[in-house]
């Protein structure tokens, strides 16, 4: 019945249809099969979308935990422009909210939807409020991160060891530290950004969470600095700069035993909450004690007689021949400000004279002088985790002039940082030992145990009995040199002024501006600090010397520091001079030879509260319950000690810091509360004699 | 009068478990897509089930039905004239897209029901003029009845066109028409369906897209960039290619065994048209080789079992009723898959039986009834 051709047609249709599925079939097993990891690697690209999520950045804090550098979270705000009904309706909603240009915005998402792009950043770190706002439209097309805003809540206090955060390479899209220690220990304050694998659909709206790599936060660093000792020296530093008329100015507070630094100052100062505004000083923003290196002037005299007892047979008392005031020197003639027909040693120290010290710089000789200054660390980076240190300049003695020596034995010819000095100078303050100055005390990474940085032994550069030289001919700076500005009430100090004449680069003369400066300690037999003060460009002749306003930084830091560090006192306040308030312009770099009448060697360690070195003259307070006033200053008479204060109903600490105030020996017995005393209060108490007191509960 | 044969089982499971497999399927497919269209993530999801009630109850009335009494020219021509008219006032009463008549909540579209009126057609015609199906007098009502009926479907659904063209072409081939007329035919499908590709820039664009993705041919043939400017008009901003990229990504990613029902990625909106003439990309991903290799396979065995009939029954009309029915739903089948597996350029054409699409389902499981009472009446 069926057509044999029909069949045969039909036949060759089937085989047909048969042939055609089975390429179909190969298709699926290639796609299936060979293609599969190709075509999934495709699909899980385009189905999923990764964000970072920012590690919180780590807070830096004083060493008391008081907190200098924080991050608060803030909102970042970003769209989703495919999901947009109206991209000019969406764009009317967010500029005023978020005071963005309006074509610029819309321009951007009319782009982003072009390429079809799911995430769009509108501004990042929005405030509060903005936030508030965006979040009350409940708007599904709107979305939130949580970025980290870095905050210094103390202003500028600190700015320059602290730093600044903000985007420094163009493809940053995360701050990054651009100065300071936010800078230097940028990689451990970071932390590890974490990610968040999400699902989108294609309209790259995430719907659910794939994979999520938790952030790791960065380290928290406690730093050595004082904030209440920053505070003062930067008060201080302020008020000194403005009455000098410097340029910039520096103050570093250091302690000697550790390294460890308790303030860094540096002027002018900026708020890091701040980004670079134009206009501003640039030099507001630069580290001037770590990264400005200037000639020291005549502190650095300091190292080069501490270099002439270790090398020479100079003694403090050896009597120096000081020309009246001249040198020739090569053909080069040197003066002094004042001059002086012969100084011992010590006051060549004590009235910075320029002759003498040549002398003692000739003695020691250019080989040993380069070494000795090289050991205090000169012409080498303290080591400091702070962004662009300066080495400062010590060339190498092949390199000196003839006359270099000389140059360099008053300060000149080379060129050092205030750290430098401070470090040098704790060397001496320490009893001969280079520290490796410390700024960052302890790493907490959030998880594991806190790491406290090492101190580092300091490697021993003078003998200990030098330091201790060097520290009772510093001391007489202080008493009766050119840095009587700096005496403290209370404690003992040393130090050594400094006014250095700014060489011009361009017109290769000495200006009649002065890097102004102080180094000094406190107290001298066993200091807990070093202050190095410098003023860069004063004016005015001899107003802008070291003595005049560098020194009463000194004082003012020091006792304020001392204070705060609970430092006992080792002279009674009524003891003490009076703090000098004005340095008689004349009376800076000289003083009458008739005035340094008590030698070097007085020193009475045995008497409770007495200076270290010598007894300074008394200059009873004003109004004060002074000892009898009368031609008889002296303290120490037999019938005329200390008064006894009232010790009654006192702990035992207040005991104890009043009587070391005011210089009286106590015996106590007993806990609590004082109950007795004997002698009783008012009456005179012999010396040698102490305070018995009785205290209960 | 004939005897009744047994029903055919292996058909009709088959049909069902397919139908059944694809309710799942078009589920999974569409219910994101019903979420954000409809706010119902079974939207399609009901609307299917409503059709394949209604669809399978179809099927058991043709099944029931002996296919002889549809051999009278009542049942030739009027059906054919129906969905004539009907695809005339679809022309006016859609003015979009010129495809769907909207009643009651339900839309219907009359170029899917053109499969089985002219199947019944071409049988009833050739039963009749077997003999004579070279002469110019039988040729020529015949061939203008196609003519016309594929015109008023290329209107709206150049796929649905191909498809009827095509299941013209080779019931004609099987009836033994001259090759001389298919050259004719050819040349002027060739001329036609040119003008129809070239007069919709969406079209243009997707037969470019799979012939010359990269447009070097077309840079050397229209300097000047006008076609490129003419394609641009088309409508879907999205290139052409990307269909084709997005199903190829959901079947590859399916491996062996699949991703997993419901599991699919592909179809969050990635892929467009998932729960329509995409879906086999759905089953690709989420059932893997095993199930688009099943899915295959069971067009297979419609394919057998309809043509199994061409031997089998005795009756002309019945034979060529079989020939055509299984024609078109296997061609559709066979054409919508090579589409996904990025054989062919992209057209409308849906899966039989998986796609969503109520007038599909519904036509072809009349159309199913039809070859099932063939293998039960015949004889």
């Amino acid at each position: 019945m069926v057509d044999p051709q029909a069949t045969k047609r039909l036949r060759w249709l089937i085989s047909g249809a048969v042939l055609w599925a089975a390429i179909i079939a190969g298709r699926l097993v290639h796609l299936q099969i060979f293609q599969h990891a190709e075509l999934k690697a495709v699909a899980r690209q385009q189905q999923t979308r990764t964000e970072e999520i920012q590690a919180a950045r780590g807070a830096i804090s004083d060493r008391n935990g008081q907190m200098l550098a924080i991050s608060m979270p803030v909102d970042s705000v970003h769209i989703n422009p495919l999901r947009i009904p109206d991209l000019t309706v969406a764009a009317d909603i967010l500029s005023p909210v978020l005071s963005l240009d309006r074509s610029v915005l819309l321009d951007r998402m009319r782009k982003a939807v072009s390429r079809r792009t799911g995430f769009l950043w509108v501004k990042r770190k929005v405030t509060p409020a903005e936030s508030a706002r965006l979040r009350a439209l409940k708007l599904d097309w709107i979305g939130f991160q949580k970025e980290s805003r870095r905050f210094y809540p103390n202003g500028t206090l600190a700015a320059h060891v602290l730093g600044g955060v903000g985007m420094v390479r163009k493809e940053d899209t995360q701050e990054r530290g651009n100065a300071g220690i936010e800078m230097a220990l940028d990689e451990e304050l970071r932390g590890t950004n974490g990610k968040l694998i999400l699902l989108t659909d294609v309209t790259r709206q995430a719907f659910a969470i794939d994979d999520e790599v938790k952030p790791l936060p960065g380290v928290n660093l406690t730093l050595s600095l004082d904030s209440r000792i920053q505070y003062l020296a930067e008060r201080e530093l302020a008020r000194a700069v403005a009455s000098s008329r410097a340029r910039t100015g520096s103050v570093v507070v250091m302690d000697p035993r550790t390294g460890e630094i308790l303030a860094l100052a540096s002027y002018p100062a900026y708020d890091p909450n701040e980004p670079p505004a134009p206009g501003e000083n640039p030099v507001a923003r630069h580290n001037v004690p770590v990264s400005y290196a200037s000639e020291p002037g005549s502190v650095f005299k300091a190292f080069t007689i501490a270099a002439a007892l270790e090398t020479t047979r100079l003694r403090p008392e050896s009597i120096l021949n000081c020309g009246n005031g001249t040198i020739q020197l090569f053909g080069r003639t040197i003066h002094d400000h004042h001059a002086y027909a012969a100084l011992s040693m010590a006051d060549v120290l004590a009235k910075s004279s320029n002759v003498g010290v040549i002398r003692v710089g000739l003695a020691v000789g250019e080989q040993r002088l380069h070494e000795y200054v090289s050991r205090f660390g000169f012409g080498q980076a303290s080591g400091l985790p702070l962004p662009a240190e300066s080495a400062g300049i010590l060339r190498p003695t092949r390199k000196w002039g003839r006359t270099s020596i000389g140059s360099i034995a008053m300060g000149h010819e080379v060129s050092t940082t205030t750290v430098q000095l401070a470090r040098a100078c704790s060397a001496i303050a320490n009893g001969g030992t280079l520290v490796k100055p410390r700024l960052v005390l302890k790493r907490e990474k959030p998880g594991s145990a806190p790491e406290f940085t090492a101190s580092g032994a300091g490697e021993q550069i003078l003998q200990p009995e030098t330091a201790i030289t060097m520290r009772q001919m510093m001391e007489r700076v202080v008493l009766s040199g050119t840095g009587k500005a700096a005496t403290l009430r209370g404690y003992t100090s040393g130090g050594k002024t400094g006014s250095a004449q700014i060489f011009d680069l361009a017109t290769k003369k000495y200006t009649h501006t002065y890097n102004a400066s102080f180094m000094g300690f406190a107290p001298v037999t066993n200091p807990a600090i070093v202050v190095v003060v410098t003023l860069n460009g004063t004016s005015g002749g001899s107003a802008g010397f070291g003595g005049a306003v560098a020194a009463p930084v000194f004082r003012e830091v020091a006792s304020g520091a001392l204070r705060i560090l609970d430092t006992p006192k080792d002279i009674p306040i009524e003891l003490s001079q009076a703090p000098v308030k004005e340095v008689a312009k004349a009376d800076l770099n000289d003083l009458p030879l008739a005035e340094i009448s008590r030698g070097v060697d007085a020193e009475s360690p045995g008497e409770t509260a007495v200076s270290s070195v010598t007894q300074p003259p008394v200059r009873p307070e004003e109004g004060a319950s002074a000892p009898a006033a009368g031609p008889d200053r002296r303290i120490f008479s037999e019938t005329a000690g200390p008064r006894v204060p009232d010790f009654q109903g006192m702990t035992m600490r207040s005991v104890l810091e009043v009587a070391s105030a005011r210089g009286v020996a106590v015996e106590m017995s007993g806990n609590g509360l004082v109950r007795a005393q004997d002698p009783p209060p008012g009456s005179a108490l012999s010396p040698g004699r102490a305070v018995r007191i009785l205290l209960s509960r | 009068m004939a005897q009744r044969l047994k029903t055919d089982w292996i058909l009709l499971s088959t049909v069902v478990a397919m139908v059944s497999l694809g309710l799942v399927v078009m589920f999974s497919a569409s219910s994101l897509i019903g979420q954000v269209k409809f706010q119902s993530s079974t939207y399609f999801l009901m609307r299917q089930l409503g059709w394949a009630v209604i669809g399978l109850a179809a099927l058991m009335y043709f099944k029931k039905r002996d296919f002889r009494t549809m051999q009278t020219p009542a049942w030739a021509f009027a059906s054919l004239g129906v969905v004539l008219a009907l695809l005339v006032a679809v022309y006016f009463l859609d003015q979009r897209a010129h495809r769907w008549i909207r009643f009651a909540g339900f839309s219907l579209q009359p170029s899917e029901l053109a499969k089985p009126a002219l199947a019944i057609f071409l049988a009833y015609f050739i039963s009749l003029r077997a003999r004579a199906i070279n002469s110019r007098h039988t040729l020529l009502p015949a061939a203008l009845a196609v003519v016309m009926l594929t015109f008023m479907v290329v209107v709206a659904d150049l796929g649905t066109a191909i498809v009827l063209l095509l299941t013209a072409v080779i019931v004609f081939f099987v009836a033994g028409l001259e090759p001389r007329y298919f050259a004719l035919a050819a040349a002027a499908a060739l001329l036609f369906g040119g003008i129809a590709v070239i007069s919709k820039p969406y079209r243009l664009g997707r037969v470019l897209a799979y012939v010359d993705p990269e447009h070097h041919l077309l840079s050397k043939v229209d300097p000047e960039g006008r076609l490129k400017k003419y394609l641009r008009k088309a409508s879907s901003v999205r290139d052409p290619g990307y269909q084709a990229r997005q199903s190829k990504i959901a079947v590859g990613t399916g491996g062996v065994i699949g991703v997993g029902l419901m599991q699919g990625k592909q179809k969050l909106l990635y892929l467009p048209e998932a729960h329509t003439d995409f879906i086999y990309a759905v089953v690709g991903e989420e059932l893997g080789l095993l199930g688009s290799a099943a899915l295959l396979a069971g067009f297979l065995v419609i394919l057998w079992r309809g043509m199994r009939l061409f031997w089998t029954v005795p009756d002309e009309f019945g034979r060529y009723l079989a020939l055509g029915i299984t024609t078109v739903v296997v061609v559709q089948a066979l054409i919508n898959m090579s589409v996904v597996l990025d054989l062919a350029p992209t057209k409308g054409i849906p899966l039989p039986m998986i796609s969503s699409g109520g007038s599909s389902l519904l036509s072809t499981l009349m159309s199913l009834g039809m070859l099932l009472s063939i293998s039960e009446h015949a004889g």
